[in-house]
């Protein structure tokens, strides 16, 4: 690409720099930087330009722990790629084996799993209107709250106090719920 | 993006030291034998030659199996220096195969005669419980030293450096027993002593990414660039 380095000016600038030239190592990081960028673009277009950047500093930062594996007589390009591809490869398989291992859920349901750490976000705030909404039901919903959700009531002990099945049951408090979601929404 | 790239740029130059490239994997690989063989013979002597070694030098089996074991120690070890050096050319890979075939090619010919000589019993198989503990006695200071000389380079392929790197150090290892025990039952020496030297060589593998990985070289070599990173 036009003026661009060729690969023995950087060879060149790489052999200074292993010599501890300040100047000559600035010169071929900052010219190497930009292809780097362009690479990782290419391959990982799917990344954000901030994870593209993490991406080239993480390859900025392992050529300058490895260089003195760069040999001299050696052209500069290659084993500039070697890196670039093995760090590319090496990070796509770190981030596969994190979300491996990663649940995403949008909103952590609780705190803790003790009880008093979550009664606040679980109180129903308008007690009132519940207790107007239960008994707005019909008998029959209504026996089936108390039974099940306010005596916490198994269905197999509800069903035999109720002298019902336990999938009639089922189909009461089921009903009995939607019925008092609507009633409390309208409410609000 | 932690810090801007321009800025780690200029971090890194100011940090930036002489270092002396890595010479070529046959001359770390010289580098390595030197402290290898040394310790080797010094585990020998100590634990003392096997009796018959003068006569058994004249053996072309025991002699030709020596030598395999020695080559598959000094190419893997070749092998592995050139697998941390990026862009290394892959043929070095395959530098420790031949000596490994020689090796494996004589023991199986030496079971076939054994079988050929003395039927199945030529082919008995006894516990050989010291193979493995005096390989690794033998192998470790190889070992400890190739470890360091590889954290030297590029973790560019952990599993196979590091399979490569315990290669050597068994191969050495076994190399260093035969001086010592006397076992040279065919099918003893491939069971107990190259089935050590291939468990060694794939627990080295499996550990490749704990001893050689960016993260710790990154973290060794670059610690004050990256603490100013963070």
């Amino acid at each position: 690409m036009k003026g661009q380095l060729d690969d023995h000016a950087l060879a060149t600038l790489m052999r200074a720099a292993q010599r501890g030239n300040t100047q000559a190592y600035v010169l071929l990081l900052k010219e190497i930087t930009p292809r780097l960028r362009q690479i990782v673009r290419a391959q990982r277009r799917f990344l954000k330009i901030a994870d593209i950047e993490d991406l080239v500093q993480d390859v900025l930062l392992s050529v300058h722990a490895v260089r003195a594996t760069y040999d001299p007589r050696r052209p500069f390009m290659p084993w500039l790629m070697a890196i670039t591809r093995h760090r590319l490869a090496d990070t796509a398989r770190l981030h596969t084996r994190r979300a491996a291992h990663e649940v995403q859920v949008e909103n952590v349901p609780v705190t803790f799993s003790d009880e008093r750490t979550n009664i606040d976000g679980d109180q129903y705030r308008d007690p009132e209107a519940l207790r107007q909404a239960i008994m707005a039901l019909s008998p029959g919903q209504r026996d089936a709250i108390e039974m099940l959700k306010l005596r916490e009531m198994s269905l197999k002990e509800a069903a035999a106090a109720r002298g019902t099945s336990i999938g009639a049951l089922k189909v009461s408090v089921h009903r009995a719920m939607a019925a008092l979601r609507k009633a409390l929404i309208k409410e609000s | 993006m932690t810090i801007d790239t321009e800025k780690l740029i200029e971090r890194m130059a100011a940090m930036v030291e002489p270092v002396r490239p890595l010479a070529r994997p046959w001359i770390r690989t010289a580098a390595w034998l030197l402290v290898a063989i040394p310790y080797v013979a010094l585990v020998v002597f100590v634990v003392s030659p096997r009796a018959d070694l003068i006569s058994k030098a004249s053996e072309w089996r025991y002699v030709i199996e020596q030598l395999a074991a020695l080559a598959t120690g000094i190419t893997a070890a070749t092998a592995a220096f050139a697998t941390v050096i990026p862009g290394y050319d892959r043929k070095f890979l395959f530098f420790p195969v031949l000596p490994l075939a020689i090796w494996l090619g004589s023991l199986g010919d030496g079971c076939v005669e054994d079988w050929i000589h003395f039927g199945p019993d030529g082919l008995s198989l006894q516990p050989d419980w010291f193979c493995f503990p005096a390989i690794v006695l033998v192998g470790a200071v190889p070992a400890i030293a190739m470890a360091v000389m590889l954290r030297r380079g590029a973790p560019l392929t952990p599993h196979i450096t590091s399979a490569l790197g315990g290669l050597a150090a068994a191969g050495l290892g076994n190399f260093g027993l035969r001086l010592f025990h006397s076992q040279d039952a065919s099918v003893m020496v491939l069971v107990w002593q190259v089935g050590a030297v291939c468990v060694l060589a794939v627990m080295a593998a499996l550990a490749g990414r704990y001893l050689l990985n960016w993260r710790s070289i990154i973290s060794t070599k670059g610690r004050s660039v990256l603490l100013h990173r963070l």
